[in-house]
């Protein structure tokens, strides 16, 4: 049966610096296995919370355990059981990848022994075999977020602390981290700070979205987006008159307004063209049938009708009062 | 002591796979080499003072003190400025671990640095005509003074780095900080204090490097390196450490 104990217990934490309040009075757990997320545009406290698990920086108020310990009193012993990625992954960049792994590994206490067979396990898992012999600076970017995750794995940590992982990424690299990331949840607790909701949605058991240093929602990312959001939105290509098409998409029961455009840029007033209708119509109802049966009776011809899927990032939307977003 | 070797030899062979490294080296041997020579060509016809041909120059210490700051501007600066200060502070170290290798490698670099200066006394032996009359004791005071105020300044290069992101507001500070110290004599004559005049006079590295290149130890200017490195060691240490209450 898989241990589900608490492994991150925060209790109130606050971080002051002398520009302002990063962290501001902030609880939460994490259970064994769980792989968090901390959601957040930026300056929201994502990266200070991260460093305060780390050990890097201390809280100015509350506290922080790791699997029961104080990160600050027993620093030592924590880190040994934290593997840390920060953002924009500093490496040695004059360093070869087996060099700086090999060091980083002894600097976390790995033994002679078990290093080799450690290196080749976190080689092969972040994809890094082939350039093991080369020298760090000289790799993409790509290769320096693998590096800076094998880094993190070295020591068979318990807990990944992931610092935006994939920002600055092309889309493949993009896909690539976060197919490793998910492999990595299957066996450590992960803890995943970003702001790219897709990312969020997509690997995390858990959000708390953080907005000026607090939490202002924490559920898993299906409830978040159901419970927040309040509004359907139901798209249909249509061809017809569109003052007629609009007005009679407008009339029907639970709809509360219609924007039209044209399927290929513009609005169309032409009635022998598509245009695109998005009815924004109530929470509970779905006005799929009521519009193809509106088309069908008034002759208009009917291409594509669709139901918005709810996305996290509608829900921070709302949550955080529409901040600005990497839409990824 | 595991973690101690491991950190500075990652800093000492840093210091070999950048120009920077080698560029140091190679100049200060140069002028070093040169001035030499001046100085040599200069004493042949007098009774030779070997203590004052291989540390009574000012050159010679010019170059010793740009170099110092030259290669203690990276220790905290460039791991603050590119971000591995915080992969390697939460890491199980501690930040008394880190310093201390921080200032072994940079000493280690200085001590490399100078080890092909050992040359120069060997070739006074070699051709002098009056080689039979030298005494090494200056060679090994004057070594032993250029390694102590080689620590102390180091240690000074060490706190400066660890107070800045900058490597060039380091090397400044760092620069400044010797050039007061090392100068301190000249100081007195300016604030007209007869406790500063003797404090100032205690602390100048030019009457130090005077006495012990003729041979003679001073234990006061001995304490005093070694204290001054301590304690600039110490607030390293806790400038580091100051990133957990501010």
């Amino acid at each position: 049966m898989k241990d589900r104990r608490v492994i991150i217990k925060v209790k109130n934490l606050t971080k002051r610096f002398s520009s302002g309040t990063a962290v501001d009075g902030i609880s939460f757990e994490a259970r064994r296995g769980e792989m968090l997320g901390l959601l957040g545009p930026n300056g929201a406290g994502k990266t200070t919370t991260m460093r305060i698990l780390a050990g890097y920086l201390a809280a100015t108020d509350g506290s922080v355990q790791i699997d029961g310990l104080d990160v600050l009193e027993r620093s030592h012993d924590v880190r040994k059981k934290i593997g840390y990625l920060p953002e924009h992954v500093p490496l040695y960049p004059e360093m070869r990848v087996d060099e700086y792994l090999q060091f980083r590994a002894r600097l976390k206490d790995l033994s002679r022994r078990r290093l080799r067979a450690r290196l080749d396990e976190v080689k092969s898992l972040c994809g890094l075999h082939q350039v093991s012999g080369r020298i760090i600076g000289r790799l993409s970017r790509g290769y320096h977020q693998r590096i800076g995750l094998a880094d993190a794995l070295i020591n068979e940590p318990e807990l990944l602390l992931l610092d935006e992982p994939t920002i600055g990424l092309d889309p493949n690299q993009i896909r690539a981290i976060r197919e490793l990331v998910k492999t990595l949840g299957q066996k450590h607790t992960v803890v995943l700070s970003t702001h790219y909701l897709s990312e969020a949605e997509m690997l995390c058991e858990r959000v708390l979205i953080l907005n000026h240093g607090r939490i202002v929602a924490s559920d898993s990312p299906a409830v978040l987006t159901g419970l927040l959001k309040n509004k359907n939105i139901i798209v249909a290509e249509i061809i017809g008159p569109h003052a007629e098409v609009s007005a009679a998409l407008r009339g029907l029961s639970g709809a509360r307004g219609v924007m039209v455009s044209s399927c290929v840029g513009a609005e169309n007033n032409s009635a022998e063209e598509w245009n695109c209708y998005t009815l924004e119509c109530d929470r509970d109802a779905d006005l799929r049938s009521s519009v193809f049966a509106m088309a069908a009776r008034r002759g208009w011809a009917l291409r594509e009708l669709k139901m918005e899927p709810r996305k996290l990032e509608d829900a921070f939307a709302e949550i955080t009062g529409n901040v600005e977003m990497d839409l990824k | 002591m595991k973690n101690i070797l491991l950190l500075l030899r990652r800093q000492f062979l840093a210091y070999f796979r950048a120009p920077l490294g080698y560029a140091v080296i190679i100049v200060f041997l140069i002028i070093s080499g040169f001035n030499f020579c001046r100085l040599l060509s200069q004493n042949a016809a007098e009774s030779i003072q070997i203590g004052d041909i291989l540390f009574g120059s000012a050159y010679f210490w010019l170059m010793f003190l740009v170099t110092i700051a030259l290669i203690t501007m990276p220790l905290f600066a460039e791991e603050r400025h590119s971000g591995t200060i915080e992969t390697l502070l939460t890491a199980p170290v501690t930040d008394l671990q880190v310093v201390l290798a921080k200032f072994a490698a940079a000493f280690a670099f200085i001590i490399a640095m100078l080890l092909p200066t050992l040359v120069y006394s060997v070739i006074i032996y070699m051709f002098h005509a009056e080689a039979g009359q030298l005494s090494f004791k200056p060679v090994v005071t004057g070594y032993f003074i250029v390694f102590l105020i080689g620590a102390f300044y180091t240690a000074l290069g060490l706190l400066t780095s660890s107070l800045t992101g900058s490597m060039v507001v380091s090397a400044i500070l760092c620069f400044i900080g010797m050039s007061i110290t090392f100068l301190a004599e000249n100081l007195q004559y300016a604030l007209r204090n007869a406790w500063l005049e003797r404090l100032l006079a205690q602390i100048s590295s030019v009457q130090h490097i005077i006495d012990f290149s003729h041979g003679i130890v001073d234990s006061q200017a001995v304490v005093f390196y070694l204290s001054g490195t301590a304690l600039f060691l110490y607030l390293a240490v806790k400038s580091i450490e100051s990133r957990l209450w501010r």
